[in-house]
C-alpha cells in the first residue's frame, strides 16, 4: 500500500517535470492583455525611452480616423465646425485629437511630439501613472496626462494683460494690429520653439506666410497660442530670454524656469570652434605676463591647442 | 434651391466668425459641486456602481471612480480615497472644444451636461478635460459623462453616487457654501474644513472644478 503511494506520487512528479518546459515556454511566448497592462514600458524609466513604434504596435487604434459621419440624432460632422477649421491655415475634415497632434499634414510639418512627450506611464489599476510607495510618484488622479505639463507648453490664456502695446484680446484687435503678430514679435523674440518637440524652422518659415491677397495672418500663432485657450492658466513654459531683454524679472514671471527640461533640449551645437573663439578672446584681453601664467598652468588649454583641436 | 444653399454657406460663415472669436463661460445663478471625505471613505465604490446601474453603462467607462492611494515607508505608511466623477467646473475645458455643441453647462444650477445623441466621437472632451471626467463608450463610440443626476436634481432629490454612499464622506451642495464651511453635512465633520485641492489633483487653477475635500493628512497641498 505504501509502495503503491510512493510510486503514484513519483509518476505524478514526472509527468509535472514532463510537462514543465511547455508551461513555461507558453508564459513566455503569450503575452496576454494583462500580461501587456503591465509590461515594463508602461512604467519609468522604460517609457522614458519608448519609441512610438513601440506604442503603437498595440495602440495603433488611436491614429485611425475614428470622428463618426454623424452624431445618432442626425448632426453631420461636415455641417459641424471645430475651433481648429474656422482657422485660415487648417484645411481638411474633422480630425482626433491624437490624430492632429502627430499626423495630420499641420502636425507634421510645425512638430516633432512623440507619444512619450505626454504619456509619461501609467498604472493599469486607476488609470493614473503609478506612484511610487515612497514618494508622490508625480501623478495625475484620474488623468493620463497633466495638461499642465503637456497643453500648456504650447496652449495657455491669452495674457494681453502684460503684453506692452496691446490694447486687449487678441480676439478684439485682430484687425487694429493688421492681425499680425509679428508686428511685434519680430523684435520681441525668444527661443521658446528651440525644443525636441517642435520643428523650429517650419514655424519660423511658416510665421512669414501670407495670406492668396498677400496680408499677414496671425492663425499660424494664435492658433496654438491663445487662439484654444479651454484653460484658465497662462503659459507657464520656460521663459526664455530674447536679445537685449531687460534682465529684470517683471513680477508676472518670476518663479518661471527660463531653460527647458532637459527631455526636451535639442542637442547641444558643436561647440569647439567657439571655445577655440573664446579662449582666444580670453588670452587677447589679459595682459602678457597673466596670459603666459596662464598658459603654463593650463598648456592643453592654450589657445594653439585649442585652434589645433579645432582644426 | 440657389438661395438655400447661399443660406447654408452664410450661416455656415457666420457660425465659424463667432467660433473662433467667442467663448464666454456661463455664469450660473448657483454652483452645485461635491465634497468627498478622503479619511472617512472606505472604497467600497457603491457610488461606482449606483452611478454605472442608473446610466446603464457597460464595462470599461465609469463616471464616477474611486482612486486607492497608498504610500510610504514602513511603519509611516498611508492610504486615503479620492472619489471624483466629472467636477461641473465653472470654466469647463470640454464645453468649448465640443464642434458639435453636445455639451453645454446649465445656467441654474452649473451642471455641466452633455446630450451623446449630438456627440460624433471626436473625443476632444476627453483630451481636454484635466480631470478624465468624459468617458468614451467602447460599444457605441460615444462620449458620454456624469450630469449630476440632473433629473433626480430637478425632483428634489440628491445624485445616486450620494444617496448609494453608505459611509456618507460624499455629498452634492452649492459649492460656494461647501467651501466657506457654511453647508451642512455628513460628509464634513465638525472639526474639518475643505480644501480644493489634493495632492496629484490636476491644478485646479486649469478649470475651476467645483468639488472640495475633506483631506488626509498626506494629501494636503498649498494651492
Amino acid at each position: 500500500m505504501h509502495k503503491e503511494r510512493i510510486r503514484r506520487v513519483l509518476s505524478l512528479c514526472f509527468i509535472v517535470l514532463l510537462w514543465s518546459p511547455f508551461s513555461a515556454s507558453n508564459a513566455t511566448e503569450v503575452t496576454d492583455y494583462e500580461r501587456a497592462r503591465w509590461d515594463p514600458i508602461h512604467f519609468k524609466p522604460a517609457i522614458d525611452n519608448a519609441t512610438d513604434e513601440q506604442c503603437l504596435a498595440c495602440h495603433q487604434e488611436v491614429l485611425e480616423p475614428s470622428v463618426k459621419p454623424q452624431s445618432p440624432a442626425g448632426v453631420k460632422a461636415t455641417d459641424a465646425l471645430a475651433w481648429y477649421q474656422t482657422l485660415d491655415v487648417y484645411s481638411g475634415d474633422q480630425e482626433t485629437f491624437h490624430r492632429r497632434h502627430l499626423v495630420t499634414p499641420l502636425a507634421k510639418k510645425l512638430m516633432n511630439l512623440k507619444c512619450n512627450f505626454c504619456h509619461q506611464g501609467n498604472g493599469p489599476r486607476d488609470e493614473t501613472p503609478y506612484p511610487d510607495t515612497k514618494g508622490d510618484g508625480s501623478y495625475t488622479l484620474r488623468k493620463m496626462v497633466n495638461p499642465e505639463e503637456t497643453c500648456l507648453r504650447c496652449h495657455g490664456q491669452f495674457n494681453y494683460k502684460i503684453m506692452t502695446g496691446l490694447p486687449g484680446h487678441w480676439n478684439d484687435v485682430r484687425e487694429m494690429m493688421g492681425n499680425s503678430c509679428l508686428s511685434c514679435h519680430a523684435i520681441f523674440r525668444t527661443e521658446r520653439h528651440q525644443v525636441n518637440y517642435l520643428n523650429a524652422d517650419a514655424i519660423e518659415a511658416a510665421t512669414k506666410e501670407k495670406t492668396a491677397d498677400g496680408k499677414e495672418n496671425s492663425d499660424i500663432c494664435f492658433g496654438c497660442h491663445g487662439g484654444r485657450a479651454w484653460y484658465q492658466l497662462e503659459f507657464p513654459y520656460p521663459r526664455h530670454a530674447w536679445k537685449g531683454q531687460d534682465p529684470k524679472v517683471p513680477d508676472w514671471a518670476k518663479d518661471r524656469p527660463t531653460e527647458s527640461e532637459e527631455r526636451f533640449r535639442l542637442p547641444a551645437k558643436p561647440v569647439v570652434e567657439k571655445v577655440a573663439d573664446k579662449v582666444v578672446e580670453k588670452v587677447a584681453d589679459k595682459p602678457a605676463a597673466a596670459a603666459k601664467a596662464d598658459t603654463a598652468a593650463k598648456p592643453a588649454k592654450s589657445a594653439t591647442d585649442a585652434k589645433k583641436a579645432s582644426d | 434651391m440657389e438661395t438655400q444653399q447661399k443660406d447654408t454657406a452664410k450661416i455656415k460663415e457666420a457660425i465659424k466668425r463667432r467660433k473662433r472669436v467667442v467663448y464666454q463661460p456661463v455664469v450660473p445663478d448657483m454652483q452645485l459641486g461635491f465634497v468627498h471625505h478622503n479619511v472617512d471613505c472606505i472604497g467600497c465604490r457603491a457610488c461606482e456602481m449606483a452611478c454605472k446601474d442608473k446610466n446603464g453603462l457597460p464595462p470599461g467607462p465609469r463616471f464616477r471612480r474611486v482612486q486607492y492611494v497608498e504610500g510610504g515607508t514602513y511603519p509611516d505608511v498611508y492610504a486615503y480615497k479620492v472619489n471624483m466623477s466629472c467636477n461641473h467646473c465653472a470654466q469647463p475645458a470640454c464645453l468649448p472644444t465640443c464642434p458639435t455643441g453636445a455639451i453645454w453647462k446649465h445656467k441654474e444650477n452649473g451642471v455641466v451636461d452633455i446630450d451623446s445623441t449630438l456627440c460624433i466621437g471626436c473625443r476632444r472632451c476627453e483630451a481636454a478635460c484635466p480631470f478624465g471626467a468624459p468617458q468614451f463608450d467602447p460599444s457605441d463610440g460615444l462620449v458620454k459623462k456624469c450630469n449630476l443626476c440632473i433629473d433626480e436634481l430637478e425632483a428634489g432629490r440628491k445624485p445616486y453616487c450620494v444617496a448609494a454612499c453608505m459611509m456618507r464622506v460624499l455629498d452634492v451642495g452649492p459649492i460656494d457654501q461647501i467651501r466657506e464651511g457654511k453647508f451642512e453635512s455628513k460628509a464634513i465633520g465638525p472639526h474639518d474644513t475643505t480644501v480644493r485641492a489634493i495632492k496629484n489633483l490636476a491644478n485646479p487653477n486649469l478649470t475651476n472644478p467645483s468639488i472640495a475635500f475633506v483631506p488626509h493628512s498626506k494629501a494636503k497641498v498649498d494651492i
